[in-house]
């Protein structure tokens, strides 16, 4: 009996057009465009989420989707793959969307099909939306082109295919966006809706419209990282949250800053486990507030020694410096603490600082993690420089979007809390505790300027003028006093400063119980102001 | 060796010059204070090391951003 020559059965042939279109979806647009993507410093796609995710925990969607080409049998030759790679996969062994473009093809502008993978619409947001799980969007791709309106045959009309889902996002589940590259128009966009923004030093660029709009718009010849890098983007305008170092770093950052948040708003925070005793008392709290009122100090150094050790990620640490915003642990428990920085104009709120600390709040309170503030405020930014720039309503919006919170808060006033500054930094709805240290200090105004404004006519009528000012400071000065204000109870207690921490740490956990009746999307009304 | 520059955080003054060069600084220590908003404000040394430039004058006024001081560490 001869045997038949072996031929592959139909199974095998489809298994084996199945790896073959597979591979080809691994090999991005190619070697020649991965050089160069490589060669300007940026890594692929896939490279991107290999470095951001748990290893070997990436599950991929739409891995065959792209453009086929057929022979004249109806034979595939080749697909190229549609510029998008996105799918499931874990971080700190926790389910994520993530997906990014491939800017090796066709520099991930958007691609002609009908269903996206990403981008605006894409299905990797509804993955995060149907599963309520975090989104990470890697961004890299220039957004619409026109080469696809002859395709498609009609010009798109904005908002149909929109940011409609990127908006229902933010209210479910944490969004993180990193520019990877140059962003403008819609993926400039997309990075702006969300929660958590990053973007690279030196190879990222964000902004509506690139260098060559703006020259035929304006007439401007400008550099594209002078219109969008980090120094505009990050530092300047508050476009884009926090800046990295490299890939690399942002990767870090993204893994970071997930790690204080919970699933979803459904769900609490995750607790983490430390070595660092709740009753850890450091002395250094006894001398960090110089005994000169005018004498500025590190707060970031305070927040340290009062924080689970190693537990703080800074958002937006180089905008809106007069404020910091903070992710950090107590006792396990994720925390954001708002704090005053005095080494930036004496803590005084500008605009700047009131746009990032409403931020932060809505952040905070979306996904149920309970808010420190470290109070050192001396009231909104004076001058005409901040009346321009809308410091006060700015800094009103604060105090509107405090009061509106429901998360837990707690304010510790160290040292001054003046004014209507003062009342943005706390939230007086339900039980929210107001303790301060023995050397704050606070009123509607600081009693210097109050005075000369108060008693214009006794002083100006005086011998010496100046002599009855001071006279009357020293007069009023006792009344100032916290003491007297805790005896009125009008805040809850004066804590010795090595007490921070364990009043934290209890409270805290305290509202983590009591937050697990509250869970849930929130619904907002109002009008900002 | 590395020449770190010690920045002015504020628009201010130099109020108060601490340090002198050739001395020898602790991160955290001040090197100079700046007068801004009635505050007193520290420009610290941003890691340990000498002192080798001090670029400002006590009274002069400086902007955000400008460079006080050269620490090599």
């Amino acid at each position: 009996m001869t045997e038949l020559p072996e031929t592959p059965s139909a199974a095998e042939t489809r298994l084996a057009e199945l790896e073959k279109r597979r591979a080809w979806a691994e090999q991005l647009g190619g070697e020649d465009a991965i050089q160069r993507h490589h060669a300007r410093g940026r890594l692929t796609i896939r490279e991107r989420i290999d470095g951001l995710i748990d290893k070997n925990s990436f599950h991929e969607i739409g891995k065959l989707t792209g453009n086929g080409t057929y022979d004249e049998n109806n034979a595939v030759v080749n697909v190229l793959p549609a510029p998008y790679v996105m799918g499931l996969a874990e971080i700190d062994g926790r389910p994520v969307a993530v997906g990014g473009e491939d800017f090796t093809v066709r520099g991930g502008t958007s691609w002609g099909s009908r269903r996206r993978k990403g981008g605006q619409g894409g299905f990797v947001e509804d993955l995060a939306h149907e599963y309520r799980i975090p989104l990470v969007n890697l961004i890299d791709g220039a957004g619409g082109t026109v080469t696809s309106l002859k395709s498609r045959g009609y010009s798109v009309f904005p908002g149909v295919s929109g940011f409609e889902r990127s908006v229902e996002l933010l209210g479910e589940v944490p969004v993180v966006a990193a520019v990877m590259g140059t962003a403008a128009g819609g993926p400039a966009g997309r990075a702006i809706l969300s929660h958590f923004s990053i973007m690279i030093e030196g190879t990222s660029q964000v902004f509506a419209a690139g260098p060559p709009v703006v020259k035929r718009s304006l007439g401007q010849e400008i550099d594209k990282d002078d219109l969008g890098g980090v120094k505009i983007a990050v530092e300047t305008s508050g476009t884009i949250h926090n800046a990295a170092t490299d890939e690399a770093d942002a990767f870090r950052q993204i893994r970071r800053f997930l790690s204080y948040m919970p699933q979803n708003v459904w769900e609490l925070p995750p607790r983490t486990s430390t070595d660092d005793p709740v009753d850890r008392g450091d002395e250094g709290l006894h001398t960090i507030i110089p005994e000169k009122r005018t004498r500025a100090y590190d707060m970031r150094k305070l927040i340290g020694m009062v924080a689970d050790r190693d537990s703080l990620f800074e958002i937006q640490p180089s905008y809106g410096k007069a404020v910091i915003t903070m992710l950090a642990r107590m006792d396990g428990y994720p925390v954001g603490i708002i704090a005053n920085n005095p080494m930036i104009y004496g803590g005084a709120m500008d605009a700047k600082a009131a746009r990032k600390q409403i931020h932060f709040m809505e952040l905070c309170d979306n996904f149920n993690i309970p808010v420190i503030f470290l109070v050192d405020v001396p009231g909104f930014m004076v001058g005409l420089a901040a009346e321009k720039d809308g410091a006060l309503r700015e800094g009103m919006r604060a105090v509107y979007t405090a009061g509106n919170m429901r998360v837990p808060t707690f304010t510790l006033v160290i040292r001054k809390c003046y004014g209507m500054a003062g009342m943005a930094t706390c939230n007086k709805n339900g039980l929210d505790m107001k303790v301060a240290w023995p050397s704050a200090e606070w009123g509607s105004l600081p009693i210097e300027g109050g005075v000369a404004a108060a008693f214009r006519r006794e002083i100006a009528a005086a011998d010496d003028p100046q002599a009855k000012e001071k006279e009357i400071e020293a007069d009023l000065r006792p009344f100032a006093s916290a003491f007297r204000t805790a005896e009125a109870f009008e805040v809850e207690d004066i804590i010795d400063p090595v007490e921070t921490r364990p009043f934290f740490c209890k409270f805290v956990a305290l509202a983590y119980t009591r937050m697990k009746m509250s869970l849930g999307p929130q619904s907002r009304c109002g009008v900002q102001p | 060796m590395a020449r770190m520059e010690v920045k002015s955080e504020v628009t201010g003054t130099v109020w108060k010059i601490e340090k002198a060069v050739g001395d020898k600084v602790a991160e955290y220590d001040d090197i100079m204070i700046l007068e801004s908003m009635k505050m007193e404000i520290p420009a610290p040394a941003p890691a340990d090391g000498t002192v080798v430039e001090i670029m400002v004058a006590e009274g002069v006024a400086v902007e955000e951003g400008q460079v006080l001081a050269i620490v090599e560490t």
